[in-house]
């Protein structure tokens, strides 16, 4: 006798003849040079301020053997996004070959409920003002560079990876190297309790490090008012 | 300092708790005015509340309007191509809109003075509001990286709150009439005595460890504390309730203190609600 579990419908990984595209972080392999944040900034004309990738960071150990330990972020693409669906106008949909999150700006109306939902932090408001870009006022994030990916380049930070800790590609190939590294290393995901099953894998991220710290509850007195300075300079 | 602190931004912002709280008072009172059909104290109070409702709900939409970043695409919430009916948003824009016609309508028979179309109206609206904090609630519950917000217990909550400022509401509109303001009182008194038991539920299970708890600190310390338990839960619900058990709550005059304290406490609430657990959140 034959039992069929019932899956999300909504899944895209190890679906037969679909794409599912993912991002594996080596985090041992990140020296913390920043330039995936830098070249991502310039693919985009991302304003001052706001992030689609960023790299935090968090010393550990004990001196003398100290180090800075990264974790490179992103927008997870998760195969159950909440954004996805807390979107009260649709602007926010999955592409369903290649698991890309993305969205309509032309239609998002600024509700924030989509910033409200992510457990990652991943997407935040454009400002009012921009150099080149006319796209203002609407919320924006990680594409996994939805417009490289279909000419065989893979994202922006990815490319320019000088320690090649950020590695691209289809996770329903089995001998693409993002497959092989899923398969062969033991990889964690960003609060995997959200049900979310995100498509950002890190190799050597420690959850202790990587959930709220007691950091977290101490106001950061430094960078505090560099924010608020920020918010209120730019009306973000 | 400053390990894996990021300048992330709140998603919601102070004017949503202040829109929250508006849209509270005008189905509060909607919920009076519907009342006044079955309950003969009340309708002195029926056209009074029904304008005020109205004002209010005008006031709370603006608000929500000037709230998106994109004010003049508020209308693309109405349009079916573009609806999302996953999203709690959406039925909430559809049910500010309908309660809005409704209330438009039964204002008109009520100057009109046709009694029984104006009483099937206020039945429909009274249903109509009653989905307005539960949709609001709906809004803050489904966002499941939220352990204070993520808890079946804010729909009710959001409705009790509504009647419990509605009611403290309309004793500013009752105008010394002695039996209303003591009907109001009982009104006050069940729900700020239902707040009082939802919010020792939501600090008993959301305080009680992991995760939940660290978040819970937030809205229990500093201003979000101030706000939450000095305002919201002591100034606003509990002594409110002991003034109203006194000697001298017991009487129409003294209920506009507890009044004016259950109205502020309300602010408090939503604010520190609203705000409180995403602030450790933009830290992440």
């Amino acid at each position: 006798m034959s039992e069929e579990r019932l899956v999300s419908p909504i899944e895209t990984r190890g679906v037969a003849g679909k794409k599912r595209y993912a991002m594996v972080v080596d985090t041992r392999r990140c020296i913390g040079c920043m330039a995936c944040q830098v070249a991502c900034k310039a693919e985009y004309d991302t304003p001052l301020g706001v992030n689609r990738t960023w790299v935090p960071y968090k010393v550990v150990g004990k001196y003398p053997t100290v180090k800075k330990q990264f974790l490179p972020r992103l927008c997870n693409h998760c195969d159950d996004a909440p954004c996805v669906r807390n979107c009260p106008v649709d602007v926010t949909y999955k592409v369903e070959d290649g698991g890309f999150i993305l969205q309509r700006y032309e239609r998002c109306i600024g509700c924030r409920t989509c910033m409200a939902s992510c457990p990652y932090n991943a997407r935040f408001m454009l400002p009012a003002h921009r150099t080149y870009t006319p796209i203002t006022n609407v919320v924006d994030k990680c594409t996994f560079c939805f417009h490289r990916v279909p000419q065989n380049l893979v994202p922006a930070c990815v490319q320019t990876c000088i320690g090649r800790s950020r590695v691209f590609g289809d996770l329903n190939a089995p001998t693409s190297e993002v497959s092989y590294l899923v398969a062969r290393n033991a990889t964690q995901v960003l609060r995997p309790e959200e049900g979310t099953k995100p498509q950002v894998y890190y190799i050597g991220a420690d959850r202790n490090q990587t959930e709220f710290g007691r950091d977290a509850y101490r106001r950061p007195d430094v960078m505090e008012p560099d924010r608020s300075a920020f918010n209120n300079f730019f009306k973000v | 300092m400053g390990d894996y602190v990021w300048f992330h931004d709140v998603s919601w912002h102070a004017s949503y708790a202040i829109y929250f709280f508006i849209i509270g008072i005008s189905v509060g009172l909607f919920f009076f005015s519907f009342l006044s059909w079955h309950k003969a104290v009340f309708e002195p109070l029926r056209e009074k509340a029904a304008y005020a409702s109205f004002i209010l709900l005008a006031l709370g939409g603006l608000l929500l309007i000037a709230d998106l970043s994109q004010p003049f695409r508020f209308l693309y919430v109405l349009n079916p191509a573009y609806l999302n009916f996953r999203s709690p948003l959406a039925w909430g824009a559809l049910n500010i809109v309908s309660f809005s016609a409704v209330s438009i309508a039964y204002l008109y028979m009520i100057r009109k003075g046709d009694a029984d179309n104006a009483k099937k109206l206020a039945a429909v609206g009274a249903l109509l509001a009653l989905g307005l904090p539960v949709y609001t609630g709906f809004d803050m519950t489904v966002h499941q990286s939220r352990p204070v917000w993520n808890t079946p217990l804010m729909p009710p909550l959001f409705v009790a709150m509504a009647v419990v400022s509605g009611a403290a509401a309309a004793s500013f509109l009752a105008a010394r009439d002695e039996a209303m303001l003591m009907m109001l009182r009982r009104y006050m008194l069940w729900s700020a005595g239902a707040v009082g038991v939802m919010l020792v539920s939501l600090l008993g299970t959301t305080a009680y460890g992991g995760s939940a708890q660290e978040l819970a600190y937030e809205i229990l310390t500093g201003t979000m504390g101030k706000l939450f338990v000095g305002l919201g839960m002591v100034a606003g619900t509990a002594l409110p309730i002991g003034l109203m058990l006194a000697p001298a709550g017991r009487k129409g005059s003294g209920l506009m203190i507890p009044a004016l304290l259950i109205l502020l406490g309300g602010i408090g609430l939503r604010i520190s609600l609203l705000m409180g657990p995403q602030i450790v959140q933009t830290l992440y």
